[in-house]
């Protein structure tokens, strides 16, 4: 299985891909739509695509809390069953 | 088989916009295999000069794109028509009865492309056929994915197509009739 530092990168991948930025733009604690001008659209590509890649089903009322990368990676590594 | 008069029951768009003529069959929730015919009377070929390069009058990709976007539409609005019908903010009125029916209730806007990708084009005398899959459903949204053919020849992958839907209600009207919106 992946470390956390692997799938951290995977999943900033993913979000700089939707958000259309580089993924090193992306910081770990910045907001999704203050720094990145994210819409509501956007958040749902970034929730489809990863419950396309890692193959789990994150339920919609999640998708709020998914501000920035590290609150994305708690959640998916909740749904994933990803040791901390 | 959805023909045109039952399209017209279905979406919103009206001439010149409405590009899907025909739905083959669709199975509700999950795929919809759906046409449209491809002619030089067309508004986007009103205007071309003669003598181009033949590539010149191929078919406006975006307009595919648009056109796949009704098929995915139609899977959408005939999906979902009996969860919308049951609802109490359901427009009143003979159009708003009908199976299906769009004019009171959720239109389904294009939100965004992904990885669609045209492999040749389509000229005047092709029958699209485009076949879009309803992927994951949120409230608010969806995501579709599927390929347009003409006859075996497959033409465009549509990679990802993220729709957004809002009730009819919320989207601002110009002169009576709805322009352009999936």
């Amino acid at each position: 299985m992946a470390s956390h530092d692997e799938h951290l990168d995977e999943l900033r991948e993913l979000a700089a891909d939707v958000l259309e930025v580089e993924p090193d733009e992306i910081q770990d604690e910045s907001d999704f739509v203050e720094t990145y001008e994210a819409d509501s659209l956007r958040a749902i590509e970034i929730l489809a695509r990863i419950e396309k890649k890692y193959k789990i089903e994150i339920p919609q009322s999640e998708l709020a809390e998914m501000r920035n990368l590290k609150a994305v990676y708690e959640i998916v590594a909740r749904h994933a069953g990803w040791p901390d | 088989m959805l023909e045109h008069a039952q399209i017209r029951q279905i979406l919103p768009q009206r001439h010149p916009m409405l590009l899907l003529d025909r739905v083959v069959s669709i199975e509700p929730g999950v795929s919809i295999r759906a046409i449209k015919a491809v002619s030089a009377c067309e508004p986007c070929y009103a205007g071309l000069p003669d003598g181009l390069d033949p590539d010149s009058y191929a078919y406006p990709v975006s307009l595919l794109i648009e056109s796949f976007g009704q098929a995915a539409a139609v899977l959408w609005l005939v999906s979902t028509a009996s969860q919308r019908d049951s609802r109490p903010d359901k427009g009143a009125g003979p159009a708003a009865d009908a199976p299906g029916n769009a004019a009171g209730d959720d239109i389904f806007l294009f939100g965004a492309a992904r990885d669609c990708v045209i492999e040749s084009p389509a000229y005047p005398g092709d029958v699209l056929c485009h076949t879009a899959r309803l992927g994951r459903v949120l409230d608010g949204a969806a995501l579709v994915a599927g390929e347009i053919l003409v006859g075996h020849r497959r033409i465009a992958v549509m990679g990802s197509l993220i729709a957004a839907i809002r009730p009819a209600r919320t989207i601002p009207r110009r002169g009576g009739t709805h322009h352009g919106i999936t």
